[in-house]
């Protein structure tokens, strides 16, 4: 007699535990008799961290999967468009020190390696502009659709922005209401093993024992199932990644109908740096940087100087960043989803994509039964390891190739030592040849090639194309690629219509489901 | 150019309108919006399919003429060649406007500087005592029936929208001098999602009338081929 998989538990109530529930939910029908339950175990007393603000353009199919309106989810959680990020001050921190990392791909890439013909021939242009139309797109403040549009659909690929807090009491709402997720408010205060080493059920304060044939940890930081009940390690990556601390505040528009910016900001600090993030009512911004390179004072004083004189009737607040993720993810009975699996720096949205993927692959393979739930977890555990490498290379990416020298955070951080081998190996191999496909073979890659063109050539690495010129007889076909892009960037900038006037479209109208 | 003044019978006791001006005026336009009280007549020669206002996003029903822009294949030299000619065409050169005097209330305007006003030859709107001629009154009843059109029309498309009843329409046309044209923005009744709809639902729709709007509908997009026989002729 097989242990069928009938009953899941989740607990933790924040984004990562709303998009699991959520997903699991709606794949395996826990609004009807024959589906899997799936309970939300929520603790009415911890707040939720609210981490990151900035998706990807895979939130987009999460949220269809999940069966909400586009309209819906903007309106409710403020949601705004992101077309991805403008990374300033990080090459050497001149004002006009600036790239672009676009949500598309450069124009014709599967047609034609750009990289090489635009070194020589193009590269008065900054490489994101003379191959991505969307740059333009940002730079003037548009959205990446009209309000004729269909929900989901696009004119530039985008992601958004949102308020976690009110995404997740959107989400809660949905899976209760919709999917029929139960929602259970407690607090956890002993976990109960079976004699395998199971997770049996969970004591709750306000609602007694909850039992479950699989749990999954969106505790937070404190990792309460995997990370300390089950003794899993947490494995500290801190020796590439400095960033240890945050400090957030929020600042609200100089008036009420101000532009909204349409992607990310980045901007490098001395020892760190700080995003800014436009939602409808108010940008959110924080300096994450390295405690071991700057003071907190400092630090606060940086935030204070980039956000301006309204900076002074601001909220601060501080949030310490462990660099790291768990050894495994999947032990057991038990999966870790969100920060009690790990977290890293919000340089690339890491966080939520994380959250989906990982909560994807749980409703998509959830094992039937509980004999082969550790082939589950081990293929699980191989694929997010995978994956938490390939994000760590491709953060560091972004500090090695930085000119910047007004603070030893990041002389530290072109420190051979500190840089992990797979992405020497990868630097060794593009000195002579652009990042292409056959870089990133496996099913589980997180960054496409043509994001690591983006930042390579957007932090102005130089190609030594010399041994491969031979292969090089695309001329013609490169140039049409690029006035292509400049024909799209003209199109564009003349229909879409700005960031903001769209939202408020949004608001009112709405987009149609076709 | 144009010029809107209310309509008075005073100001306007002498003027005459060229109806057939009028109507080709409409010459240039390649759809317009209709209402469902002319579904079953434009039905015999039009497509009715649906389109997106461009600033709101919401869905209209209006009726094609033609491909493209400015292109119309039902008027040939000024003349309309159809056997029915949609209100939002007859109701010209007048429009509706808000009255200066009356809140929420309605005024008949004319564009003064309309084509058809040009000429001494025409309909005469009012008579010499300056009271409304048959013909005034049948505009009247025009406005009257796209005024009721509009708001009734607006419900019907929106309960489609609700029922996920809408799905784009993907015209790729190649006309016999191998000109090919790929026409988007254009939305018609998903079938399949109709054959699926559930009982309660087409019920309703039975009931309010929009059952028969919605085949009505179906069978026009049909027309789509009359019009490119139109322009192969051309």
């Amino acid at each position: 007699m097989n242990t069928a998989i009938k009953s899941i538990v989740i607990v933790g109530g924040g984004t990562a535990g709303w998009i699991t529930a959520g997903r699991i939910a709606a794949k395996h029908k826990s609004n009807t008799s024959a589906g899997i339950k799936v309970t939300l175990i929520e603790s009415p007393t911890i707040n939720i961290i609210g981490v990151g603000e900035g998706t990807w353009p895979t939130m987009r199919n999460t949220l269809m999967k999940m069966g909400i309106s586009e309209t819906e989810f903007m309106r409710e959680c403020d949601a705004t468009f992101k077309q991805g990020a403008k990374f300033a001050k990080w090459v050497d921190g001149t004002p006009n020190d600036f790239y672009y990392h676009p949500l598309m791909l450069p124009q014709g890439f599967n047609k034609v390696d750009l990289p090489p013909y635009w070194q020589k021939e193009f590269s008065h242009q900054s490489f994101s502009d003379a191959v991505c139309f969307q740059e333009q797109v940002c730079e003037h403040g548009l959205a990446p659709k009209l309000i004729t549009t269909a929900e989901y659909a696009s004119v530039a690929n985008y992601a958004y922005h949102l308020n976690a807090g009110k995404f997740a009491t959107f989400l809660q709402k949905h899976c209760v209401n919709k999917l029929g997720v139960n929602h259970i408010l407690g607090d956890v205060i002993q976990i109960n093993s079976a004699e395998n080493g199971d997770i049996k059920s969970v004591t709750t304060a306000q609602q007694g024992e909850i039992f479950g044939d699989l749990f999954i940890d969106c505790t937070g930081f404190s990792s309460l199932l995997l990370g300390e009940h089950l003794a899993v390690p947490f494995v500290d990556r801190s020796d590439v990644l400095f960033i240890d601390t945050a400090i957030a505040a929020q600042v609200p528009y100089e008036q009420e109908d101000a532009p909204i910016a349409s992607h990310t900001i980045s901007t490098g600090q001395a020892a760190g740096w700080i995003w800014d993030i436009g939602l409808i009512h108010r940008r959110g911004t924080g300096y994450v940087y390295s405690s071991k390179h700057t003071s907190h004072d400092e630090a606060e004083q940086t935030l204070r100087d980039y956000i301006g004189p309204v900076a002074k009737d601001l909220n601060f607040r501080n949030i310490p960043i462990q660099s790291g993720h768990r050894k495994l993810f999947w032990k057991n009975n038990c999966v870790a989803v969100g920060l009690s699996a790990g977290f890293l720096e919000p340089l690339e949205a890491s966080a939520i994509v994380l959250v989906e993927l990982s909560a994807e692959m749980i409703a998509e393979q959830l094992p039937a039964c509980r004999e082969v739930m550790d082939i589950t977890a081990k293929r699980f555990n191989e694929t997010f390891l995978y994956r938490w490498d390939r994000i760590v290379d491709f953060l560091k990416l972004h500090y090695i190739l930085s000119k910047r020298s007004d603070n030893s955070f990041w002389s530290d951080n072109r420190n051979p030592e500190t840089i992990p081998e797979s992405l020497q190996e990868l630097m060794q191999l593009w000195r002579y040849r652009s990042p292409g496909n056959q870089d990133f073979t496996s099913n589980n890659e997180v960054f496409p090639a043509a994001s690591y063109q983006y930042v390579l050539y957007g932090m102005g690495f130089k190609m030594d194309a010399s041994l491969i010129a031979h292969t090089l007889d695309a001329k013609h076909l490169a140039a049409e690629q690029i006035s292509q892009n400049a024909a799209t960037i003209k199109k564009a900038l003349n229909m879409l219509p700005t960031n903001r006037e769209l939202m408020k479209k949004i608001h009112e109208f709405g987009f149609a489901s076709v | 150019m144009s010029n809107l003044v209310a309509l008075h019978n005073n100001a306007h006791q002498s003027l005459k309108v060229n109806t057939q001006l009028a109507e080709a005026q409409g010459g240039n336009l390649h759809m317009i919006p209709v209402v469902l009280s002319e579904f079953l007549k434009l039905a015999v020669q039009f497509p009715i399919v649906l389109t997106k206002n461009k600033d709101t996003g919401r869905f209209s029903c209006i009726t094609l003429f033609g491909f493209q822009t400015n292109e119309n294949l039902f008027v040939k030299n000024g003349e309309w060649d159809s056997l029915y000619i949609p209100l939002q065409i007859r109701r010209q050169p007048f429009f509706l406007g808000n009255s200066s005097e009356v809140e929420n209330e309605f005024v008949i305007c004319i564009d003064t500087d309309h084509k058809s006003l040009q000429s001494d030859i025409g309909e005469q709107v009012f008579d010499t005592a300056g009271k409304e001629t048959p013909y005034l009154e049948n505009i009247k009843s025009i406005f009257a029936e796209l005024m009721n059109g509009e708001a009734s029309t607006e419900h019907f498309v929106k309960t489609l929208a609700e029922l996920n009843l809408l799905q784009p329409m993907r015209l790729e046309i190649t006309f016999k001098n191998e000109e090919s044209m790929r026409i988007d923005g254009l939305y018609t009744i998903n079938e399949d999602r109709l054959k699926t709809l559930e009982i309660e639902a087409i019920t309703k729709l039975h009931q309010q009338n929009y059952l028969s709007a919605i085949y009505t509908m179906i069978t026009s997009v049909g027309h789509i081929y009359g019009l490119i026989e139109r322009k192969n002729k051309q």
